[in-house]
C-alpha cells in the first residue's frame, strides 16, 4: 500500500538497503568481536595461566633458595645443633623473620617436630606433612601448599640442615592469603582464588575477589572439574575458570571476567550502534528530501496531466528545474498546447457547422443532453419553405448563401448560445429550455415573422418563409431523438396546413411506442385487409357532373378504430411501407375503376404518389400492366403528385413523368400554392392538371385576395392549357364563384366527403338524380364539418 | 695417606710379634653383593677394656677442597691435625655430639690438633665449602680397619679372645645388629652385609670461579 507511492518506494528502498548492509555489518562485527572476545579470552586465561605458574615456581624457586641459604647460615645451624628447645625456637623465629615466612619449624631427621614457632611449648609429635618430608629426601628440598591447625593456608618450604650430614629439617611457611591472591591477580590479570577441595565441594581459603563474588565462588565451583576451561557465573557476572592443583587438595582457580573483555567490544559496538543508527537517519532525511525533490515535479506533472485529462488546457505546466524531468515538463506543456488547440479544432468540426457557424445536429444533442432531467421546455424543428426549389433554381452556392444568412438572422434572435443548431440541410433546431406553451408560440411567431423579412442576395430579392414543428417535454418525449422526431412530424404537419408552425401534440402523431407498434402492425394490416379506399367525388362545374374521385387510404384498425391518414402515413413514407401500399392502392384502384367502367360509370378516379413511388424504377411499368391487365384506357386514371415530392430526385421524377405521361395517363399537380413550384417550373412538366391548394380554395367567395389568386391562376392554367381543379370547396358560395371564374373541377365538402368505395356509385346516381331537378343547388349542408379530415387526403401525397 | 697411617699402625703390631695374635679379615658388602668402601670394621673385647695405647696422632687432610680421607677411625684420646694444603683457607668444624669444634678459616697447620676425647661419630664439614664433608670414627678399642676399594678390611694381631663386632660406615641407612667374633690363632674370615646409600656429590664449583 505505501509502495504506491514513488517517493516512500524510494525511501524504503534506500533505507532498507542501508539498513540491511548495516545489519549485515553489525552481524558480522558482533560476530567478529564475539570470536575475538572469545579467542582473546582464552589466550587472556591461558597466559595468565602461564604467567601463573611461572610466578609459582619462581616463588617456590625463591623460596626455597632462600630457605636453603637460611638453612645453610652456620649459627643458624650451630643453634640447631644444641638441640636446646628455647634457643631453636628463638633462633628459628629470628630467622624466620629474616625471609618472612609466618612459621618455622624445625622436624628431626626421624620426622618428629622438635621446635615450631606457633607453639611455645616443643609439640610431641611428628610433623604433620610427612609427603613433604618424603619429598625433601628425594629432592633434597620439598614444597607444598598446606593449611595449618590454625585454619590458615601457608605455602611450606622444607629445606635440610645439614651439618654436613643431615641434622634436622626445617619448614618455613608463607601465609597463602587475599594479599597473596591480589598480588597474584594484579600480575595475572585474572582473579586468583584458592580453595580446599573435598569432592565436588570448596572451601575457600583466599581469593582475590571481593566479598560479593566470593560468596558465590563456592557454589559456582561445584561446576568446574578437571583442568578444563569451563565458564562459570558469579552473580550476573561470568568468567572463564580453570582450576589447577597446588596440592593434594588444594587447587587454584584462575578466572578472567567475560565481561571485563567484553567491555570495549561493548562499547564499540554501542559506538558503532550509534553511528549506523544515526547514519540510517540521516539516510533516510537525505532519501526522503531527494526523492520529495524526484517526485515533487512528477506530481506537478501528474496533477498537470489530470486537469488536462478533466478538458482544462489553461493552466500552463509548472516549470520545472531544467533537468530530465524539467525537460519533460517542457515537452508536456507543448503536448498541452497542441492538444488544446487540435481539440478546439476537432470540436469545431464535429460540433460546428461550417456553412452557419452554428451548433450541428451532433452538438445539438449533447446540449440537449445537459438539460436537467424534470425540467420542461420545448425543442422546435425549422424547415425553410421552398428551400429545394431556390437550391435547384438558383443553384447551391446562392443556397448556401441563404442557409448562411438565416443563420445569422436566427442567431440574431437568439442570443444564448447553442440554443439554436442547423442540423442538415435547410433544418434548424431551436432548444427552447424552460419555455412553456405561450412563451414558445410568442418565439414562434417571431422567428417566422423575422424570416419573411425578403432576404436580398447578388441584388436578387428572395422571400423566404419556414415552419416550425414544436415537441414540448416532458410532454412529448423525454429524449431528443423522440422530440426531435415529434418536432419534425410536427413540422411537416405545419407545412401542410401551411400554418406556420404546429405542435407534436396537435398533429396527432401519438406518443412513440403507439406510432412504433403501428409501423409494426402496418405490414399485418396489408395482410389483413385493414387498409380500406375512401373516394371523394370529383365534380364538372361545366357539366355538373361527376366525372372524377380522389382514392384516399383509411385503416380501419380492429381494436383502435379508424385510423387518420396522417397518423401512419408519414411513417408508412419514412419506413418505405409507401412503396407495398401504393401499388396496393393503384391495383385496387384500377380493378374498381374498370368495374365502374364496365357497369357504366364513366369516372376517373385519382390515386396520390408519394416522393418515394416516384423514383420507383418500376412504377411505371407496374402502371402500365395493370392498365393492361384491367382493360382499362390509361386515359381513365389520373395520378396526383406534390411539387415537393418532385424535388427529391427532380431528374429522375421528371423521366418517370414522362414515361407515365407518354402512357396517356393524365398527371395532376397536387397542393399547388402550397409548395415552391413556380408556373414556370411546372409548364416545363408533362401535366395535365392543377390542384390550387385548399387553403386559397376555402371561403375563396368572400377572401378577395383569395380570389384573385385563384382567379389569376385559373386563366394562367388555362393559358398552358391545363386543367384546374378546385380543392376545398365548402360552400355553395364557392361552387358558385368557383363555376362563374372558369374553373374546371371542384372538389371539397361542398360537394361530398370521402366514401367508401360501395357507396360511391349510388351516391353519383343520386347526384346525377338531383342535378336534373336543381342544378347547382347540391347539398351543402355538411359542408364546412371536419377539415381535418381534408387534411388527411392531402396528406396522402 | 690414610692407608699409609693404617699401615703405620699395623706395623709395630706385627712386629711386636705376640703370641696367639689372630687376624681378623672382613669383606664388606651390600646385600646385593658389591663392596663397600670406606666401611668400619672394629672389634672390641667382650671381658675388658682394650688395652690403652699411648696417644697417637692422626691427620685429616684438606686437599683439592675435599676432605682426605673421608672417614678416619681414631681410638679415643687421639689428637687429629686438619692440615690445610689448599691455597684457599677452611674452615673446618663439626657440631657431633661426640666432638663439637670448629676451627675458623685458616691456611697451613692450625696450632693445635683436635683431640678428639669421647667415642662416637663426629661428621666434619667445612663451614664455606659446603660440599667438603669427612667423618671420624672415635672409638675405644684399638682393633680396627675400614675397607679399601675392593670392601676388605683386615685387623691384625688381634689377640685371641671373644669381641663384639662392630660395623660402620657414615651412610649406612640402619646400624647392622651388632655380633661376637672369636678371635683365635687362625685368622678369622667375616663376609658382612651393610645397606649403604649412595654417596652424594654434592656439587663443587669449578676452581677458576674462586679467582674472582
Amino acid at each position: 500500500m505505501i509502495l504506491k507511492s514513488l517517493q516512500h518506494r524510494i525511501v524504503v528502498v534506500f533505507v532498507g538497503l542501508l539498513a540491511l548492509v548495516m545489519a549485515l555489518l553489525l552481524t558480522l562485527v558482533t560476530r567478529s568481536n564475539e570470536r575475538i572476545v572469545a579467542g582473546e579470552m582464552k589466550r587472556e586465561l591461558a597466559a595468565g595461566t602461564h604467567v601463573f605458574k611461572r610466578l609459582m615456581e619462581q616463588s617456590q624457586r625463591q623460596l626455597e633458595t632462600a630457605a636453603t641459604v637460611l638453612a645453610a647460615d652456620f649459627a643458624f645451624r650451630e643453634a640447631i645443633a644444641t638441640q636446646d628447645q628455647p634457643t631453636m625456637r628463638s633462633v628459628i623465629r629470628n630467622h624466620g623473620l629474616r625471609i618472612s615466612a609466618q612459621v618455622m619449624m624445625v622436624i628431626s631427621p626421624a620426622g618428629l617436630l622438635i621446635a615450631d614457632t606457633q607453639r611455645e611449648a616443643a609439640p610431641p609429635g611428628s610433623f604433620p606433612f610427612p609427603d613433604l618430608v618424603a619429598a625433601a629426601e628425594a629432592a633434597g628440598k620439598g614444597t607444598g601448599f598446606k593449611q595449618m591447625a590454625d585454619g590458615r593456608l601457608y605455602q611450606i618450604v622444607l629445606v635440610p640442615i645439614l651439618a654436613p650430614k643431615l641434622i634436622a629439617w626445617v619448614a618455613m611457611g608463607f601465609q597463602v592469603d587475599d594479599r597473596w591472591a591480589r598480588e597474584l591477580a594484579t600480575t595475572t590479570g585474572l582473579a586468583v582464588s584458592v580453595v580446599r577441595r573435598h569432592g565436588p565441594q570448596a572451601d575457600l581459603l583466599a581469593s582475590s575477589f571481593d566479598d560479593s563474588r566470593r560468596v558465590a565462588l563456592p557454589e559456582a565451583l561445584m561446576g568446574l572439574t578437571g583442568d578444563a576451561v569451563q565458564v562459570l557465573s558469579l552473580g550476573a557476572e561470568h568468567y572463564q575458570s580453570v582450576q589447577m592443583p597446588l596440592d593434594q587438595d588444594i587447587a587454584v582457580v584462575l578466572q578472567g571476567s567475560v565481561e571485563q573483555a567484553q567491555a570495549p567490544f561493548h562499547s564499540l559496538q554501542e559506538t558503532l550502534l550509534t553511528v549506523v543508527l544515526g547514519g540510517i537517519v540521516v539516510f533516510a532525511f537525505g532519501s526522503i528530501m531527494l526523492a520529495r525533490r524526484i517526485v515533487r515535479p512528477v506530481n506537478d506533472l501528474s496533477a498537470a496531466a489530470r486537469r488536462i485529462e478533466a478538458g482544462d488546457y489553461t493552466q500552463p505546466v509548472p516549470s520545472l528545474p531544467a533537468d530530465e524531468i524539467g525537460r519533460l515538463a517542457v515537452s508536456f506543456d507543448h503536448m498541452r498546447e497542441r492538444i488544446a488547440s487540435r481539440e478546439e479544432k476537432i470540436l469545431r468540426l464535429a460540433y460546428i457547422d461550417t456553412l452557419t457557424g452554428l451548433p450541428n445536429r451532433t452538438r445539438f444533442l449533447e446540449i440537449f443532453s445537459q438539460v436537467p432531467a424534470g425540467s420542461s421546455g420545448a425543442v422546435a424543428v425549422l424547415d425553410i419553405d421552398r428551400f429545394a426549389l431556390i437550391n435547384n433554381a438558383l443553384g447551391h452556392p446562392v443556397g448556401d448563401r441563404l442557409l448562411s444568412e438565416i443563420g445569422l438572422r436566427l442567431k440574431q434572435i437568439i442570443p444564448r448560445p447553442n440554443r439554436v443548431a442547423r442540423l442538415w440541410g435547410d433544418e434548424f433546431a431551436f432548444l427552447l429550455d424552460g419555455a412553456n406553451k405561450a412563451a414558445v408560440t410568442a418565439f414562434a411567431e417571431s422567428i417566422l415573422a423575422k424570416l419573411r423579412d425578403p432576404i436580398t442576395l447578388d441584388g436578387q430579392r428572395l422571400d423566404v418563409g419556414g415552419s416550425l414543428g414544436i415537441a414540448l417535454y416532458p410532454q412529448d418525449g423525454r429524449d431528443v431523438t423522440t422530440l426531435l422526431r415529434r418536432a419534425e412530424l410536427a413540422m411537416v404537419a405545419a407545412k401542410r396546413r401551411h400554418s406556420g408552425f404546429a405542435f407534436a401534440v396537435d398533429t396527432g402523431s401519438g406518443p412513440a411506442h403507439e406510432q412504433l407498434s403501428l409501423i409494426g402492425e402496418m405490414r399485418e394490416a396489408m395482410a389483413r385487409q385493414e387498409f380500406v379506399i375512401y373516394y371523394q367525388p370529383k365534380l364538372d362545374l361545366a357539366s355538373g357532373k361527376i366525372t372524377g374521385a380522389e382514392a384516399l387510404l383509411r385503416w380501419q384498425h380492429p381494436t383502435r378504430g379508424l385510423i387518420p391518414p396522417l397518423r401512419f402515413i408519414p411513417f408508412a413514407e419514412q419506413t418505405g411501407f409507401i412503396c407495398e401500399i401504393t401499388p396496393w392502392l393503384l391495383e385496387c384502384a384500377i380493378d374498381q375503376t374498370a368495374r365502374w367502367h364496365r357497369e357504366g360509370l364513366a369516372i376517373v378516379p385519382s390515386v396520390n404518389l408519394s416522393a418515394l413511388d416516384l423514383i420507383n424504377p418500376g412504377l411505371v411499368a407496374h402502371i402500365g400492366g395493370l392498365l393492361e391487365q384491367h382493360k382499362l384506357p390509361a386515359g381513365k386514371l389520373c395520378l396526383e403528385i406534390t411539387e415537393s415530392a418532385l424535388m427529391d430526385d427532380p431528374e429522375l421524377a421528371l423521366a418517370h413523368l414522362s414515361e407515365l405521361s407518354a402512357l396517356g395517363l393524365k398527371l395532376s399537380i397536387d397542393d399547388y400554392g402550397a409548395g415552391q413550384a413556380s408556373l414556370a417550373y411546372l409548364k416545363t412538366l408533362p401535366v395535365n392538371e392543377l390542384k390550387i391548394d385548399q387553403t386559397f380554395v376555402t371561403a375563396v367567395a368572400d377572401s378577395p385576395k383569395n380570389a384573385a389568386i385563384v382567379r389569376s391562376t385559373i386563366m394562367l392554367s388555362h393559358a398552358l392549357g391545363l386543367t384546374v381543379v378546385a380543392e376545398g370547396a365548402e360552400t355553395p358560395a364557392d361552387l358558385s364563384w368557383l363555376g362563374i371564374n372558369g374553373c374546371d373541377v371542384a372538389q371539397g365538402y361542398g360537394i361530398a366527403r370521402p366514401m367508401p368505395t360501395d357507396e360511391l356509385a349510388g351516391w353519383i346516381a343520386g347526384f346525377d338524380a338531383r342535378a336534373d331537378g336543381v342544378p347547382a343547388t347540391i347539398d351543402f349542408a355538411r359542408a364546412g364539418k371536419k377539415r381535418n379530415d381534408r387534411t388527411a387526403v392531402r396528406s396522402n401525397a | 695417606m690414610i692407608r699409609a697411617g693404617a699401615a703405620w699402625l699395623a706395623l709395630p703390631l706385627l712386629f711386636c710379634g705376640y703370641a696367639r695374635a689372630g687376624t681378623l679379615e672382613a669383606a664388606v658388602t651390600t646385600p646385593a653383593g658389591s663392596p663397600v668402601e670406606d666401611a668400619a670394621v672394629v672389634v672390641e673385647p667382650v671381658a675388658a677394656t682394650g688395652p690403652h695405647r699411648p696417644p697417637a696422632t692422626a691427620a685429616v687432610e684438606q686437599r683439592d677442597r675435599e676432605f682426605m680421607p673421608y672417614l678416619t677411625i681414631v681410638q679415643t684420646g687421639t689428637a687429629v691435625d686438619f692440615p690445610n694444603r689448599d691455597a684457599v683457607k677452611h674452615h673446618v668444624y663439626s657440631f657431633s655430639a661426640a666432638k663439637f669444634f670448629e676451627i675458623k678459616l685458616y691456611a697451613g697447620k692450625p696450632m693445635q690438633p683436635v683431640i678428639f676425647d669421647k667415642p662416637g661419630e663426629v661428621a666434619l664439614g667445612c663451614n664455606i665449602h659446603d660440599w667438603m664433608e669427612a667423618y671420624v670414627l672415635v672409638v675405644s678399642s684399638p682393633y680396627f680397619a675400614k675397607t679399601g676399594s675392593n670392601g676388605t678390611a683386615v685387623i691384625a694381631n688381634v689377640p685371641a679372645g671373644r669381641y663384639r663386632l662392630r660395623l660402620w660406615h657414615p651412610r649406612q641407612k640402619a646400624p647392622p645388629p651388632q655380633r661376637e667374633v672369636e678371635i683365635g690363632a687362625a685368622p678369622v674370615k667375616l663376609a658382612l652385609a651393610l645397606e649403604v646409600a649412595p654417596r652424594v656429590v654434592k656439587q663443587k664449583p669449578p676452581l677458576e670461579s674462586d679467582r674472582y
